[in-house]
């Protein structure tokens, strides 16, 4: 027993220290990075299998990259049969190595594999987006599939394209699907442009609330002051998300959304003036007040509405303002 | 009498010997198996994609600091710089008596601020919540003192991203940690509600971390080499294992990202327990496996970053019986999961696994301790066939351990090489040197969990030099 744990250990050591020292020399020498021609037709071989097992599959997979990474002019070839792999994992690797080839088909085969969906679309997006030569107007007829979700990611990856798609995804506002709806509503409101504010405001009604969270935002972007007073009214939202996402939208219009924010103030809903007044304060114009007019009856019902740590903390940052201001004039 | 209670003994300890063996030989099986894939689909992985593109699922990473003065600027800093398209780091307070606030107000120039959050768990008050204006993405909450558990449940109230990374404060963190262990959720955010991966130990991890990865070396005297063994057994030699066939039964609370979700479902981290990260994880799969539900909870063999280690026995004793208590909780409590089909591998092996190797083991030890002075009582006590045994089980245990170093060095090439034939040679001495230590701190900390202790007892900071 004794002599089998010994020789076990002595073993195991001989096989830690040598694999090292084996690793450490390979990545010394430059020439361990090319592929000879019997390690590439091992590795073909290996690309080209129809693995059983978990160990074997991600065997296949190691084949895939690394005949990709050494540009072997098999590899096309290769990833085009591991794409549509009925292995989830399998196809998902080739859907990571097509973003590395960047060639026209391996656009047309992301698009296939968005469409048919085995393997997560957040990852084919990731590909999709990466791509050089980019696929620009190859996505519009995503915008039409029958697939609420791959009408979806067509909407969300239309955003890099600000020339693309417009009045499709203007409909597309109008979708059955709520998902679809929140995709273009976000997409649109970077980019602006006729019925786009118009669309924004419309669905910060909607039933659906991620709908409103995504709309907050573009309004935000797209109406600016125009859409602070829709924004304010979405302090008092059922849902907790929607009113973050209009406190972001708010302080993304800065100064210009004080004058909506102020009649929150005194909103009979408690999350309502919270909102209202974090958002003055995030913006600074709590801090403008408590600095130049502390006894200013606005800044007491900001303080009001904010509650006494907001009060603390104001003027705690004007104290320290003051300090600083006079070390610097002295 | 006395001679069939003796021989009583020892059949058992050897019995529990066997049985433990096999068992591990089964999980480092397993385990290799498990390396072998991850290594291959890290390798296959996008990381420069995942790091840039705003389809990566963002995370809260949240850091509950209770008097870390020493280290929370060190720790925060490698919480910042995680290589991740989209995190905020919420760094709460636990009312620390020492400078800790002041530390963070200094080194990140925070201001007070208001912010209102849901409030989803109950928590201790919080006192004040800072922003820094050169770190848009850090949040530090200052609370009153409620423990671990009710800093996190603090940290959980403020997140906003789907997906939240619980780590201590005390662990200085790889760049790509983030993107290591997000890499598995975002291929199945549906299913994958938990993750956590490899750390291992150091009495100052700064230091270590400074050293690029392939120069690094083991940190410390004997006694924190044995520490790094211990880390790399239960990374390699069982969390691999339990997270390929689902009973991964320890998230550690170093570094764990958790679906948010989930864990407002089962009600956030519990303060009911000495330690809260074990006792979520049997929760979780407690809840998800009663409900039927289709999840996975992973460990991944990738090193995430490096904790700090008590550098003193005193100190290794104080924290190892915490743990103690926490496993002997823990256990007791979930005990309907025992054997309990229902809880499919998790009922079968994980919780079973647990008592047997971590509950059970420190009385079998005490047994095997006892059987020597009542063998030499009875002149039954034979030194040959003694040390014969003693070196066949350091050996056993040297070679199971030797297994862990390698597993480590496949996927990480973290370490010199020389380090690596350090830990080799120190490997069989762990039984001598170590376990000692480990068996008479489990002792004390069932002794405590009996008598219904739930202090926290934390260990005090290692000596470092200043920064």
């Amino acid at each position: 027993m004794l002599a089998v744990a010994f020789s076990a250990w002595a073993l195991l050591s001989l096989v830690v220290l040598l694999g090292r020292a084996r690793y450490d020399r390979q990545r010394r020498d430059p020439r361990s990075h090319e592929l000879g021609v019997a390690e590439a037709r091992r590795l073909i071989r290996r690309a080209g299998g129809r693995p059983r097992t978990d160990w074997r599959r991600w065997r296949r997979v190691s084949a895939l990259t690394r005949l990709t990474q050494a540009h072997h002019p098999a590899a096309p070839r290769l990833v085009r049969r591991a794409v549509t792999d009925t292995d989830p994992s399998i196809a998902a690797a080739a859907i990571r190595v097509l973003g590395n080839l960047g060639d026209d088909w391996a656009i047309e085969l992301l698009l296939a594999a968005m469409r048919e969906g085995h393997t997560p679309r957040s990852r084919i997006a990731a590909q999709l987006e990466r791509l050089a030569p980019r696929p620009g107007a190859l996505l519009l007829p995503l915008l039409r599939d029958p697939d609420p979700a791959v009408r979806f990611w067509g909407a969300t990856l239309l955003a890099p394209y600000p020339d693309l798609g417009q009045v499709s995804l203007l409909d597309l506002t109008r979708d059955t699907d709520p998902n679809v709806r929140a995709a273009s509503v976000e997409t649109l409101g970077g980019r602006g442009g006729q019925g786009v504010a118009e669309a924004a405001l419309a669905l910060l009604g909607d039933p659906a609330w991620f709908v409103r969270v995504h709309a907050a935002r573009s309004a935000g972007h797209v109406l600016g002051a125009s859409g602070a007073p829709a924004l304010a009214r979405l302090l008092s939202d059922t849902r907790w998300w929607v009113r973050t996402a209009a406190k972001d939208a708010l302080r993304g219009i800065g100064p210009q959304a004080v004058a909506a924010l102020l009649p929150v103030l005194t909103s009979a809903d408690a999350f309502a003036r919270n909102g209202a007044a974090e958002v003055l304060q995030d913006i600074g114009f709590v801090d403008a007040l408590a600095f130049e007019r502390p006894d200013s009856p606005l800044l007491e019902r900001i303080y009001a509405a904010g509650g006494e740590r907001l009060r603390e903390a104001a003027e705690l940052r004007a104290r320290g303002r003051k300090l600083s201001e006079e070390a610097r004039a002295a | 009498m006395t001679g069939d209670v003796l021989a009583l003994i020892v059949a058992a300890c050897l019995g529990y010997l066997l049985l433990s063996n096999l068992v591990s030989l089964a999980f480092v099986l397993v385990g290799a198996i498990e390396n072998s894939v991850r290594r291959r689909e890290s390798g296959s992985q996008d990381y420069a994609t995942l790091a840039s593109s705003r389809f990566t699922i963002p995370v809260s990473v949240i850091v509950a600091a209770w008097e870390e003065e020493a280290v929370i600027e060190r720790t925060t800093r490698s919480l910042l710089a995680f290589n991740y398209p989209e995190h905020e780091v919420i760094v709460v307070n636990d009312g620390s008596s020492d400078g800790t606030l002041e530390r963070l107000r200094e080194s990140f120039q925070l201001e007070p601020y208001e912010i209102f959050v849901r409030r989803v768990f109950e928590t201790e008050d919080v006192r004040a919540v800072y922003r820094s204006p050169s770190h848009p993405n850090l949040v530090v909450v200052d609370k009153e003192n409620g423990g671990k558990a009710d800093s996190w449940n603090a940290g959980l109230n403020v997140a906003r991203y789907r997906y939240v990374c619980g780590v201590d404060a005390d662990t200085v963190f790889e760049r790509d940690a983030l993107l290591k262990v997000m890499r598995l959720v975002v291929q199945d955010p549906a299913r994958i509600i938990g993750v956590t991966s490899s750390i291992t130990t150091a009495r100052d991890p700064g230091e270590v971390m400074a050293a690029p990865p392939g120069r690094r070396q083991v940190d410390g005297g004997p006694m924190m080499a044995f520490q790094h063994l211990d880390f790399l057994r239960a990374f390699f030699n069982n969390r691999l294992a339990w997270s390929r066939h689902g009973f991964m039964l320890c998230s550690p609370g170093g570094f764990q990202v958790w679906r948010r979700d989930v864990l407002e479902e089962v009600g956030g981290y519990s303060t009911s327990f000495t330690c809260e990260d074990i006792e979520l994880t049997f929760r979780v799969h407690e809840r998800f496996l009663r409900e039927g539900r289709d999840y996975r909870i992973h460990s991944l063999p990738d090193n995430v970053g490096i904790t700090e280690g008590p550098d003193s026995v005193r100190k290794l004793v104080s924290q190892r019986e915490r743990w103690q208590r926490v496993i002997d909780e823990t256990v007791w409590h979930y005990r309907r999961m025992w054997f309990n089909p229902r809880y499919r591998t998790v009922g079968l092996i994980g919780a079973p696994f647990y008592l047997l190797s971590e509950t059970l083991s420190p009385i079998v030890e005490l047994l095997a301790l006892v059987s020597i002075p009542l063998s030499l009582a009875l002149g039954v006590f034979e030194p040959a066939a003694f040390a014969l045994m003693l070196g066949a089980v350091a050996f056993v245990n040297a070679a199971l351990t030797a297994c862990a170093i390698l597993f480590d060095d496949l996927q990480s090439r973290m370490y010199r090489r020389r380090d690596l034939a350090r830990l080799l040679l120190l490997a069989p001495l762990d039984l001598v040197l170590y376990r000692p230590i480990i068996c008479w701190a489990r002792l004390k900390g069932s002794w405590r969990y009996l008598r219904g202790d739930k202090a926290w007892h934390k260990f005090e900071r290692n000596a470092r030099a200043p920064a």
